[in-house]
């Protein structure tokens, strides 16, 4: 390690390294030039060994369990302890091996055969082969009994995926029918360890599972393959890993990762608490938004020992305005129902402002239901249409909606009531209600009376969910591949919420069809058809066809993709922004 | 007297029942139910919603789960389970405790230290300028929200370059055995919490300490005892402070709650690890049979303090007679 | 009694007045007090003519001045001496930090005029009493903007908001005192002075009312009140909703008073003379609690204000775009606005004016209706 050259000289030609191996590698070959096992893209430069890396949580984790619970600390602090068989590439989205070392996908499109990476062993020492893959997929994530199994990704239409041991080192996964985003399916489940959780038979007894490695579980049974392992866990107020020594994981040169000794998370619930902490040295990152972004920029150039970067990500939720088109009042649910109406809603939103506004500029136009960095994104920016609410009131006028009381506020077709709605939207945040604002403001002056129901965050969903709203405010995050979205942009999906009658009578029937407009036909059979596809390149069509009637038909109005941003310590090496992505890993970052 | 309490005690049962069934009733009232969340993940089937909802028993009627969780109660003293935590209620609630009663006994023991005192001096000195002050001072912060004070004070403790911004204690010391740097560690962070927590406290305390204190002063009982010649500091002592403080006991009672609903915001604000952001937390996450279990408890320690205001004040002042 | 002045009447005057007359006498000579009083009422006025003071409509949006700082008023240009005048501005977006810097251009000066009629009723409409439609404003820039507090980040101009958010604030906590006083102090006494089965009823009820979960509540009647509800009628609706949550607390002290007062001799005399109930506690046992009262409203004034906005918080409580000192105050709770637009914390700079006005009001209401005090 003391031998070791100084390294700046070596930073620009292992800089070049990585990116002709991320250019020309297939992400199945391990390229032999270097010896790291993980993503090249994570590393900026090689790090040095030893530090405490000290992140946030919002909340203590509640289970260390990651399928009986749906909580992110858990997922958070258990992806550090957890492998998956597939990984993505921060820089690329593209499948990265991980637990699986290769795959190949049969030409069918119906299985895929894994190769398991061998010599990897449990953080208490056991070997991981097969067996632990084949107990985490059957008994475990497909398993219906457990709160958060992963049933959903493993199923094409009602048939499941069924899952083989070939020999100790290889698995099939089959599918009924063509199945296009198997893989990356298997991104999502982390493996367990067989010996440690076969005893309490998650098939027979799923109640008595979920109760496994609950918070006061001892974290010497809690064992994985991943970079860390639990050390120690104060309630309400820390959560401690330690490097895992049987870690798999390489740099570049041959060194096991993670670079860091330990790994820390603080439980800090208000965003405020965290920029504290951050500010005073305690946090080595803080997630922060847009609105926070000036102040801590200007204090990074004023000398803090900070840095703050900013990127275009790929999950970021974005905002979309959504319409009940099957509202109780038969005014509003005739002009919802008008694609005529819509068009003149969206004609009102000024994107311009609102991201200038609300996100302090570090915001940008949506794609329609895919994320403009994502590879299945057609662009479909000309439909967003430019703000102008000059041609939004010629619109209406030509649709009737004219102000024949006289009272300032436009009327419903032939001298019905006054053309007023509510904005339902989450009110304890800073983006929401400054978009509501700024919407309620511009269709004030376009004539329509607009009310804001502002309610906490976490009520939101469910009310839309139950129809029990005119308007809404919403996000849902992207996802690499549209078909992981379904149930939001598949007419009939279960959180199709602004067309809650095309839903079907009972739950897993099919969904009304003969309502459904042709457009709204199309795309259900878009993604009927897409789901059975084992080629890409057939896929990629279909979803092309789908974002342009989305964007030509507009279910909802999308209104601005938040951009990443990102704050972290000075000290820290490999936290860096290439090709707009911010990237960091837990494992590739080093103290300098 | 013992008969009155245990009449009282008796008394408290119907009237938790009822807090009981209006805490349900209104956390019912809101939209939605816990398993809303499992809806917008894409992982989840429908399959699966409705096989938690049963495990769960949200299936059965909103009575039926009313009556299971008092049977539980009563029967086998089960407070039910955390839907969030999959955990039962009491061993979440038992390990969050303790650092919540230290930090409420702690703000309550400071303010009344502070306050009584500075309660009597602004009554005795009401035209002094140090009274005009305290008073000023007092009054500024009844108006500034507890929450803003915190903020506020976090901000000054960043701008000097100070770590101590949130939380009982430095990350190093959080899972490190006690120790005197420990210790001085948690001093070092406890200020900010006592000051923003227990300043609304002290002023409030002070004035009605100060009002008290003015009335009893001139009630003729202490004019005799004046005229008697009794020294004047035991006269103050003897005869007007404590006949002051009873008002006060009345409010001392009803204080007792806040030991897990108050200054909810505040800690959030403040990062402490106390029982208030964990109510809130289970209030939005809709985890019902935890914020019942809280909610009940709160109501409670109300009967309880108001019990024990009652009979201290029935000791206090020998003119109260219970019939 | 008698018509001709003599030397020996004056120390009788004193004698003569009334009660009331001592109590104001002893009230002006607290100067605090009556510097107080002035204050509130100058607020209250400034809330009454708030429509007409302020250079704007609280809803005008001016999207080219997000986060403006406050403007100085000038009246020295280029070293000459001349009426009013600011200098406009200009917003840039700096490309590394995003903050928005505001620079002044110096060469333009822009005049303040006095009693102005704004052209466009979308920016200069206000309602004078909910009746009159007005455009007069005290002051304005015809020219271009004045923001004399500077904006929020909609560009609306925060010294009309705050003018006009003192409607709201001003009368909230006095609406809501004077409800949650009326009930306690009624239930109260009763409950002290009674005793018996009445006195169990009550206290059993405050103590439901003191042990319901006042989150859960405040939650679920956020999702309840209709969106669509005027303003005005949520505006109401918070204050019901506070005052009658709030009257469990002063019916508890009330009755401890009371229940004290109640054995003290005279009172018990009066009695065994045969003075009817209400004679005896209004005559004999509401003078005693006078002084607690007052003291406890105008603690709770405070907390009516402050609790507006923790209703805003939640939802419940004044919506977009009607405004109040708690709404505007909340915009301005966090780090990036303490360091970056630290004019937005304004609002609250004139919430604890006024808190510290009715405290020192009351302070001095209470020395004043003293009576045993020398």
């Amino acid at each position: 390690m003391t031998a070791r050259p100084a390294p700046s000289p070596a930073a620009p030609l292992l800089a070049a390294l990585t990116v002709s191996l991320a250019l020309c590698a297939p992400a199945h070959a391990q390229a032999n030039q270097s010896r790291a096992n993980v993503p090249p893209s994570l590393f900026q430069t090689v790090g040095k060994k030893g530090g405490t890396l000290t992140l946030s949580i919002v909340s203590s984790p509640q289970s260390f369990n990651y399928f009986a619970v749906l909580d992110n600390n858990t997922y958070t602090v258990m992806n550090n302890v957890l492998d998956r068989l597939i990984t993505l590439d921060p820089l690329t989205n593209r499948l990265y091996p991980a637990l699986a070392e290769s795959w190949t996908f049969s030409p069918d499109g119906r299985s895929a055969t894994l190769k398991l990476r061998r010599g990897v062993k449990w953080s208490d020492g056991q070997n991981f082969n097969a067996d632990d893959v084949i107990f985490t997929l059957v008994d475990v994530a497909s398993n219906t009994g457990l709160r958060a199994n992963q049933s959903a990704v493993f199923k094409i239409g009602k048939d499941p995926l069924t899952f083989r041991k070939v020999d100790a080192y290889t698995v099939r996964v089959t599918a009924p029918k063509p199945y296009g985003a198997m893989l990356q399916a298997l991104t999502f489940v982390p493996i367990l360890p067989q010996h440690k959780l076969a005893k309490y038979q998650p098939l027979r007894d799923p109640d008595g599972f979920m109760k496994a490695w609950a918070t006061n579980a001892p974290l010497s049974e809690i064992v994985g393959t991943g970079p860390f392992m639990l050390g120690s866990y104060t309630v309400d107020q820390k959560v401690s890993l330690v490097r895992n020594p049987n870690s798999w994981r390489r740099d570049p040169r041959g060194t096991q990762l993670p670079y860091m000794d330990r790994l820390e998370y603080l439980i800090i619930k208000s965003p405020d608490a965290q920029i504290a902490a951050f500010r005073a040295g305690q946090l080595d990152s803080a997630p922060i938004t847009g609105a926070q972004f000036p102040d801590l920029k200007r204090q990074e150039l004023a000398g803090a020992k900070f840095r703050v970067i900013r990127g275009i990500g790929l999950n970021n939720p974005p905002v979309h305005w959504a319409f009940n088109q099957d509202s109780r009042d038969a005014n509003l649910k005739k002009a919802f129902s008008d694609l005529r109406f819509r068009e003149a809603m969206q004609l009102a939103v000024n994107r311009e402002r609102i991201i200038d506004t609300v996100y302090n500029g570090l915001a940008s136009l949506p794609g329609h239901g895919v994320a403009p960095i994502s590879e299945w994104y057609t662009n479909t920016r000309s439909y967003l249409r430019s703000y102008n609410l000059g041609q939004a009131g010629v619109r209406l006028d030509g649709l009737g909606y004219r102000d024949t009381n006289r009272d300032g506020i436009r009327n419903f077709p032939g001298g019905g009531p006054n053309v007023e709605f509510n904005i339902l939207h989450a009110a304890d945040n800073t983006i929401m209600p400054g978009i509501a604002v700024i919407l309620q403001s511009d269709l004030g002056r376009l004539g329509i009376k607009v009310n804001l129901q502002g309610i906490t965050g976490s009520t939101v969903l469910p009310t839309a969910l139950a129809g029990n709203f005119e308007s809404v405010l919403s996000t849902f995050g992207d996802q690499p591949d549209p078909q992981l979205r379904k149930d939001i942009w598949q007419p009939g999906g279960a959180l199709h919420y602004w067309r809650r009658s095309l839903q079907p009578a009972q739950e897993g029937g099919t969904p009304n069809l003969a309502a459904m407009t042709p457009a709204e036909r199309r795309i259900h059979d878009i993604f009927a058809q897409a789901e059975a596809l084992g080629n890409q390149a057939q896929r990629k069509r279909l979803y092309t066809e789908w974002q342009w009637l989305f964007a030509r038909n507009l279910p909802v109005i999308l209104i601005a993709k938040p951009d990443s941003v990102a704050a972290f310590h000075d000290r820290l090496g490999n936290f860096y922004v290439r090709d707009n992505r911010v990237i960091s890993s837990n494992y590739s970052v080093f103290e300098k | 007297m013992l008969t009155y309490a245990l009449r009282r005690i008796l008394g408290m049962v119907p009237t938790l029942l009822l807090i009981s069934v209006v805490c349900f009733v209104v956390i019912r009232l809101q939209p939605g139910s816990f398993i809303d969340q499992y809806l917008e993940d894409p992982r989840v089937t429908r399959e699966t919603v409705e096989l938690v909802t049963r495990q769960l028993g949200l299936d059965q009627p909103a009575y039926v789960q009313y009556l299971t969780w008092i049977k539980g109660i009563v029967t086998e003293g089960d407070f039910g389970y955390s839907f969030v935590n999959g955990r039962p209620v009491s061993s979440l609630i038992w390990e969050r405790l303790g650092w919540t009663v230290f930090l409420a006994v702690l703000t309550l023991l400071v303010s009344w230290a502070i306050a009584i005192p500075l309660g009597i001096y602004t009554a005795l000195n009401r035209y002094g300028p140090g009274a005009t002050i305290l008073n000023f001072f007092g009054y500024v912060s009844l108006a500034t929200p507890d929450f803003l004070v915190a903020l506020l004070l976090i901000a000054l403790v960043l701008n000097f370059g100070g770590t101590n911004v949130g939380g009982l204690f430095s990350p190093q010391f959080i899972d490190a055995p006690w120790s005197l740097a420990k210790f001085l560690d948690l001093l070092n962070h406890l200020w900010i919490p006592m000051i923003a927590i227990g300043l609304e406290g002290v002023a409030g305390l002070m004035r009605q300490m100060r009002a008290s204190m003015l009335d009893v002063i001139n009630q003729d009982y202490v004019r005799t005892a004046r005229a008697k010649g009794l020294a004047a500091n035991r006269v103050l002592w003897r005869h007007a402070v404590r006949n002051a403080v009873n008002p006060l006991i009345s409010l001392a009672g009803l204080s007792l709650p806040s030991l897990i609903s108050g200054t909810i915001i505040a800690s959030i604000v403040l990062n402490l690890p106390t029982i208030g952001p964990f109510l809130y937390d289970s209030l939005l996450n809709k985890d019902q049979y935890v914020a019942m279990t809280l909610l009940l408890f709160s109501a409670l320690l109300l009967l309880v303090g108001n019990l024990l205001a009652d009979l201290a004040l029935a000791w206090a002042d020998p003119r109260i007679r219970f019939e | 009694m008698t018509a001709i002045p003599s030397p020996a009447a004056a120390p009788a005057t004193p004698r003569a007045t009334s009660p009331l007359a001592l109590a104001l006498r002893r009230f002006r000579r607290n100067r605090v007090g009556v510097v107080s009083a002035w204050v509130l009422a100058g607020l209250y006025l400034m809330a009454l003519l708030s429509g007409f003071l302020a250079p704007y409509s609280i809803t005008a949006q001016h999207p080219d001045f997000p986060n403006q700082p406050p403007q100085r008023v000038r009246v020295i240009h280029q070293g000459q001496l001349t009426r009013p005048f600011i200098y406009p501005v200009e917003k840039t977006r700096d490309p590394v930090t995003f903050a928005s810097t505001f620079a002044e251009n110096r060469e333009r000066p822009l005049p303040i005029l006095f009693f102005v009629r704004g052209d466009d009723p979308a920016r200069y409409g206000y309602n004078i009493l909910g009746v009159f439609r007005s455009q007069w404003h005290l002051f304005g820039v015809p020219q271009g903007t004045a923001f004399l507090l500077g904006t929020d980040k909609f560009g609306r101009d925060l010294l009309s908001r705050t003018l006009v958010g003192a409607q709201v604030s001003l009368t909230v906590g006095v609406i809501g005192v004077l409800i949650s006083f009326s009930i306690g102090i009624v239930l109260g006494g009763l409950s002290g002075y009674l005793g018996g089965w009445v006195d169990g009823l009550i206290q059993r009820t405050t103590e439901v009312l003191l042990s319901f979960p006042r989150l859960p509540i405040l939650l679920a009647l956020s999702t309840i009140i209709p969106a669509r509800w005027p303003s005005t009628w949520v505006y109401l609706g918070i204050i019901a909703v506070l005052a009658l949550i709030g009257w469990a607390g002063l019916a508890r002290i009330v009755r401890g008073q009371v229940l004290s007062a109640r054995s003290v001799d005279y009172v018990q005399a009066a009695r065994a003379v045969g003075a009817s109930d209400l004679r005896v506690v209004l005559r004999h046992i509401m003078p005693n609690l006078s002084s607690i009262l007052i003291v406890t409203a105008t603690l709770a004034l405070p907390g009516y204000i402050l609790g507006e906005s923790a209703l805003s918080f939640l939802g419940l409580g004044i919506k977009e775009p009607m405004t109040s000192w708690g709404l505007l105050l909340k915009d301005a709770q966090n780090f990036e606005t303490l360091s970056l637009y630290p004019w937005l914390l304004a609002p609250g700079l004139l919430i604890v004016i006024s808190v510290l006005a009715f405290n020192f009001l009351g302070d001095a209401l209470r020395d004043a209706a003293d009576t045993q005090s020398r």
